[in-house]
């Protein structure tokens, strides 16, 4: 167990007994809990490091603080492009901001603590008390480690502040999925917006959209327009269509035809018939993702025909009954609980709630929206004046709406 | 919402006569028509941004706060005390002090834009913790200054106004602490910044007090150099009031909180030159309007605040005193807030510490501490009894004069570091006017200390 702080301090020396310090070693983030050292590195000028491979470290003498290594020699010029793909621990790591995973919070590694693991020297804890600055500056003449201020790196998640950093490897870091994606936008919340905006890169995309859901909106679009346009894409497709047309909503017109252009058909219809509404009326705050199927059916036709539809949406607690799927004239509604408890053989229509308080697509969206938490109900569906369905107006985004703006940036989002 | 013309919910939707549903009569906003996937579609939700008056009141913003901010207790001395010791003299030095000033916020914006991140956070990342240690003493002590150059101006400030300063000062910073820990701040800052539109009456007053506007002319264009340890004193407290470290500090974080992203940049660089050029006509004003009423009488010496309210005397007449103890009196209580809480936010991001006002008191321990701590110093340094007034503000901005170059150096580096800030990295332009003024200004502090030094070892 040791120290980076201290580390640094070593010498390297090989079989010939040339000698160099050591000046940073280099880690590969993506391999396991505690990433391994990959690679040391000799020379401070960033003009012309040199590194060695890992696998030529033959031994380490605590004592007399040497790294032995086969050959000095061996060892290779380092760019500044072969420079950019590893991750350095003293240059990069040590001092960038880190989030603390345990405490959900970001902070600083003062210091890092590293652990022998059979044959390999393994990144085993991020140190951010302040008597690891002091030891940093008093140059080994205060050594004391706390273990209280230790936090264990298998919690801990590097960030580079630059998105396009880390591309390649979007999906595999674990550490950080493992969070429910309301808290990761609620990390992010509070970064930079480019370490916000490589979170959500490090992400799976249905992870990573539902992460960029769940944001503030001006942060929302700060990430957005961080993101490559492919990754873009990817989670504009995913992210649900309200929320895509809010963010689309304020891109440069010629930004947001090139992606309506080129989503797929199903959300570009979407998203282009709710920009047909302003954000003052329901159709601003509604969503046109809805589940609808059609009163003939029987209950257990219905869960048949549902099991498609129903795996998108993110609002599916109710379910509206309509004549026919193209002309989805509103005859009802029906709970999902009821879909699930009815006996298999009745029909939709025996079973349904005719009496449907419906909400206008260009009402005002501040008094509809207190219609629906007056109702009490999860949503309210929003029909033109041929009964057609359009959408519906969700308890979330009827809060959003009535709320002052910091509550409704702290208001859970429940279905949408 | 319209009137419900049918029995909505009280009847089976079926039932109800369709053409019975109220069709909306609200007039809705003309839409942008746009030619997508094969069609044309009329988009009514697109948001666009404002155009014309309301764009630019949207760019003006964090910059011309920033730079205004700067005219507070301090720089309200160390003008006055430039217009009543030399005249026109200085202006000059104004002069070359915009351009410098500009570029200088404009620098800063465009690190908060390109980073997202504050002048301290950079510093820890960039050059390690030894130096971001050194960076935060240096901000300690420039922004520990000016805070207490704050308090003193409440003190003066509220003695205008007929309170002893034994009382004033102590209530003023509890005032200040209590808005800020229990959020009401907010509130309260817009009452405070109408307080020093007050000082709008200063371009006023210098053009009423008919000063000899072809001696104006001469100081502003044509520089003078003196060997008086007076004048160089005072170039370095222009200097230092003009472009102080924390007005970088809070130009670069209001933009990193106005949330401007790199790529929105471009017209957002005007803010920083708008509020250099307005913030600095209003410092020439200040320095024309003492100079034109306390120079020309033979008055050299600014000894009080009372003596710096008489150049507004040609304004208001013997409201001057009451009209610039208010005016005074926000300006200082704004900084006085606005200071310990930019100073105690900064060194508690580069530390990687819990910070902001929403915390409990708990986990933002050393955020707390350092704020309450910046006020308490400010306070009992600001008591001390006969203390001179005058004085000890312009000395504060020859502190921050002397500091300011290290700053800078960090700036410089930071902004002309392509990792850092890519496409928004300094143009050749701004380096060499940005490098000018740091050999200005550096050479300026080595003449000043210089000339101390050997006054002490009596050779001058």
């Amino acid at each position: 167990m040791v120290m980076l702080s201290q580390l640094l301090r070593f010498k390297l020396k090989d079989e010939n007994d040339e000698q160099a310090p050591l000046s940073d070693l280099s880690v590969d983030l993506f391999e396991g809990e505690h990433p391994p050292v990959t690679g040391l590195y000799l020379n401070h000028s960033t003009k012309q490091k040199r590194s060695l491979p890992w696998s030529e470290v033959k031994s380490i003498d605590w004592s007399t603080r040497t790294i032995r290594v086969a050959d000095l020699k061996a060892a290779q010029q380092e760019t500044t492009d072969s420079m950019r793909k590893v991750v350095l621990l003293a240059d990069g790591v040590m001092d960038a901001l880190v989030l603390d995973l345990q405490n959900r919070r970001a902070t600083r590694a003062n210091d890092l603590q590293l652990e022998e693991e059979d044959d390999k020297l393994v990144l085993s804890a991020a140190d951010i008390g302040s008597n690891a600055i002091l030891r940093r500056i008093t140059a080994g003449l205060y050594r004391r480690v706390t273990k209280s201020t230790l936090y264990d790196w298998k919690y801990i998640e590097y960030l580079r502040g630059d998105p396009g950093a880390v591309k390649s490897e979007a999906g595999k870091h674990l550490r950080i999925s493992r969070l429910p994606p309301g808290e990761v936008a609620r990390l992010a919340d509070f970064l930079p917006y480019l370490h916000a905006a490589e979170l959500i890169t490090l992400l799976a995309d249905p992870k990573a959209a539902d992460t960029l859901e769940m944001m503030s909106p001006e942060r929302q679009l700060q990430v957005f327009e961080e993101l490559d346009e492919e990754q873009a894409l990817r989670l504009l497709a995913l992210i649900a269509p309200d929320i895509a047309t809010d963010l689309l909503a304020r891109l440069q017109p010629a930004t947001m035809r090139s992606y309506l252009e080129r989503l797929p058909p199903k959300q570009a219809e979407r998203i282009i018939e709710l920009l047909r509404y302003p954000e003052y009326t329901v159709g601003g705050i509604m969503t046109n993702e809805v589940v609808y199927v059609r009163g003939e059916l029987t209950v257990i036709e219905a869960r048949e025909t549902l099991r498609e539809p129903l795996k998108n949406p993110d609002f599916i607690y109710l379910v509206y009954v309509v004549d026919n799927e193209k002309e989805r004239i509103l005859r009802g509604v029906i709970s999902m609980r009821d879909l699930l408890t009815a006996p298999d053989e009745t029909k939709l229509e025996e079973i349904m709630d005719r009496y449907v308080i419906t909400l206008q697509p260009l009402d005002s969206a501040a008094a509809s929206a207190r219609r629906v938490l007056d109702s009490h109900m999860a949503a309210l569906p929003v029909v033109n004046k041929d009964k057609r369905l359009l959408g519906v107006v969700t308890v979330d985004a009827a809060v959003a709406e009535v709320a002052p703006r910091s509550w409704s940036e702290q208001a859970p989002r429940i279905f949408s | 919402m319209s009137k419900a013309t049918e029995p909505q919910g009280l009847e089976p939707i079926d039932a109800l006569d369709a053409k019975a549903l109220p069709l909306n009569p609200r007039p809705v906003s003309r839409g942008l028509r746009v030619n997508v996937r094969g069609r044309s579609v009329n988009l009514r939700g697109m948001r666009r941004s404002p155009t014309g008056l309301l764009r630019w009141l949207a760019i003006l913003g964090p910059g011309l706060i920033a730079t205004s901010a700067g005219n507070d207790a301090g720089g309200i001395a160390t003008y006055s005390q430039a217009g009543a010791k030399f005249g026109y003299e200085l202006i000059w030095v104004m002069l070359i002090l915009t351009v410098s000033f500009g570029v200088v916020q404009e620098m800063c914006a465009r690190l908060g834009a390109a980073t997202g991140r504050g002048l301290l956070d950079l510093i820890r990342e960039r050059f390690g913790i030894a130096w971001a240690l050194f960076a935060v003493v240096i901000i300690l002590v420039a922004n520990g200054g000016v805070t207490v150059s704050e308090f003193v101006g409440i003190g003066a400030a509220m003695e205008l106004l007929g309170v002893s300063k034994y009382i004033a000062v102590p209530l003023g910073a509890l005032l200040i602490w209590y808005l800020v820990i229990f959020g009401s701040y907010r509130k309260v800052e817009k009452i405070l910044l109408l307080m020093t539109l007050v000082f709008f009456a200063y371009p006023v007053a210098a053009f009423m007090a008919k000063p000899n506007w072809s001696e104006v002319a001469h100081g502003a264009f044509v520089p003078t150099f003196k060997a008086d340890p007076a004048y160089i004193f005072l170039v370095v407290g222009l200097l230092g009031t003009t472009v102080t470290p924390y007005i970088q500090i809070f130009q670069q974080s209001s933009l990193v909180e106005k949330g401007v992203a790199r790529r929105h940049y471009g017209p957002e660089r005007i803010d920083a030159y708008v509020g250099a050029i307005f913030s600095n006509l209003m410092s020439i004003s200040m320095i024309v309007a003492t100079a034109a009423t306390l120079y020309v009488v033979g008055q050299h010496e600014i000894g009080s605040a009372a003596d710096a309210a008489r150049a507004l005397e040609p304004v208001v007449g013997s409201a001057a005193r009451v009209l610039f103890g208010i005016g005074l009196l926000g300006a200082t209580l704004l900084a006085g807030a606005v200071l310990p809480l930019a100073t105690a936010y900064a060194v508690s991001e580069a530390f990687g510490m819990p910070k902001g006002v929403n915390l409990d008191f708990r986990r933002g321990k050393i955020f707390f501490s350092l704020f309450t701590a910046l006020i308490v110093i400010g306070v009992v340094l600001a008591l001390i009894p006969n203390i001179p007034v005058m004085q000890l503000l312009v000395g504060v901005q020859v502190l921050n004069g002397v500091l300011l170059p290290i700053v800078l150096v960090f700036i410089l580096l930071l902004i002309n570091d392509k990792n850092l800030t890519r496409e928004l990295k300094n143009t050749k332009l701004n380096n060499i006017i940005a490098v000018g003024t740091l050999v200005l200004i550096t050479s300026a502090v080595v003449v000043m200390l210089g000339g101390q030094l050997l006054g002490w070892l009596g050779i001058m």
